[in-house]
């Protein structure tokens, strides 16, 4: 099974903290369905062209965290979660993306009220293009 | 023996795949090591370093192919010239260049010669290789391409499912798709999690895509064992200029001097300096305290690592 995990090699973060922050997303967000067979940690690590080492201490963390289960001689599965550890993560995520956006602005010397018009722009924008979309085509 | 003066210890011959000390091999014009070095078991690890830098000498060392001084231990046996002739069927070998005396010989029939001396030998494991790479089994192997004769040297080598697999430059003449399934195998090998593979080569995909660890050779010393994904991490080449826009020579030549962690800079640019580092959060804080900014941070490749670790190695001898 391929796994859509992207690392950005230019990105400060470890290796290993990336593959685990989008794995985890991946699970937790239902993309990865409750008993899916991951790939097993050699399949895994040529795939993301990374040592064995980094996704075995991936496997290891989100085991610890309950998100996957390893069967002997079977593999390592997805396990069941509950729907609030989900509505937690759904929350997380968005924070994590306007830090991101946040820094960008820092780096360009962006000011507060810049980016806070932006961010409205970007709301109506979004909005509205959303709204288009549920009302189909005319 | 004398084990005080050598100082490998029984743990260390125990618990790494290959453990030596002091080990050199003294050829007329060539010299390995001394080498001390410890590769860890269940683990892949690539030893790349340009021609000449020992990397087949090493191999022929841990087979006891070549004669040497110094300690050294395989799959924790120490090797020595009385010691168990058994430890060779543990091992798979492909050598860098084909041996000439099995021109004559056609897959099946060195298949048929290792069949005799490996006991762990299985007809089912070679037949399913030979498949996988697509191989030729009934053409001379003095006939037989390149790539043809390497396939068909991989999977007699694998087919006793050795504890350690030993590829000099394993994919040298693979077409591509032969590449993928020698991958393939080898990641299958892994898979079981209790055997070595440890593997001389070129090029830099394979490293990225199998190792977990990269042993970098020169001149028949070894300039460090590093686990793959943390030195990836740990290098980096910044660029930096002044706060006022400008960065010339003198400003590379200072950097390269105090801030902490460079390894190389030079003046790559109108007003930009750039700064090879191994050590990347302590040379950005470096540079922003002396008034410079950091227009951009990437990782570096293998084989810009390779060169910065040569250049310190040199400068060290």
């Amino acid at each position: 099974m391929w796994i859509p995990v992207h690392i950005d090699e230019n990105r400060p973060e470890p290796l290993y903290h990336q593959v685990e922050v989008q794995l985890r997303g991946l699970i937790l967000s239902g993309r990865l369905a409750e008993g899916t067979l991951l790939p097993s940690i050699r399949e895994f690590a040529a795939d993301l062209r990374c040592s064995a080492i980094t996704v075995r201490r991936v496997y290891q963390d989100l085991e610890n965290e309950g998100l996957l289960r390893t069967r002997q001689g079977t593999g390592t599965f997805v396990a069941g979660i509950d729907q609030s550890a989900r509505d937690e993560f759904r929350l997380e995520r968005v924070v994590e993306a306007f830090e991101r956006a946040v820094e960008t602005g820092l780096q360009l010397q962006c000011s507060r009220e810049e980016m806070e018009r932006i961010w409205r722009e970007a709301y109506e924008r979004k909005r509205a293009e959303a709204d288009g979309e549920k009302g189909g085509p005319q | 023996m004398n084990r005080e003066m050598q100082g490998l210890t029984d743990a260390e011959a125990d618990s790494a795949v290959v453990a030596l000390k002091g080990a050199t091999v003294r050829n007329d014009g060539f010299a390995l090591g001394p080498l001390d070095l410890s590769v860890p078991a269940g683990m892949v690890t690539a030893i790349v370093g340009p021609n000449g830098s020992g990397k087949s000498t090493l191999m022929r060392l841990l087979l006891r192919l070549a004669p040497f001084e110094g300690e050294a231990a395989v799959l924790g046996q120490r090797l020595a010239p009385d010691s168990d002739e058994r430890l060779r069927e543990r091992i798979g070998f492909v050598s860098e260049l084909p041996h000439a005396y099995e021109n004559h010989l056609t897959a099946d029939e060195k298949a048929r010669f290792a069949s005799l001396w490996y006991l762990r030998w299985s007809w089912e494991r070679y037949e399913r290789l030979m498949r996988g790479f697509d191989a030729d089994r009934t053409k001379k192997l003095g006939k037989l391409s390149k790539g043809m004769r390497r396939k068909a040297e991989l999977a007699v080598a694998m087919a006793h499912d050795p504890e350690l697999l030993l590829l000099d430059e394993p994919s040298s003449g693979l077409d591509p798709s032969a590449w993928k399934s020698l991958l393939d195998e080898l990641t299958r090998y892994m898979d079981r999690g209790d055997r070595t593979l440890i593997f001389a080569t070129h090029i830099t995909e394979e490293v990225r895509r199998l190792a977990d660890y990269v042993l970098f050779m020169h001149r028949g010393r070894c300039l460090g064992l590093y686990e793959k994904d943390r030195l990836f991490e740990a290098w980096r080449v910044l660029a930096v200029q002044r706060v006022d826009g400008t960065a010339g020579k003198e400003d590379a030549a200072r950097l390269l001097r105090q801030a902490p962690g460079v390894q190389g800079a030079q003046e790559s640019g109108p007003g930009i300096c750039r700064i090879e580092t191994d050590a990347p959060e302590e040379t950005e804080a470096y540079c922003l305290s002396a008034g410079y900014r950091i227009l951009s941070s990437q990782r570096m490749e293998l084989e810009e690592i390779m060169a910065c670790l040569v250049r310190k190695g040199d400068a060290g001898r």
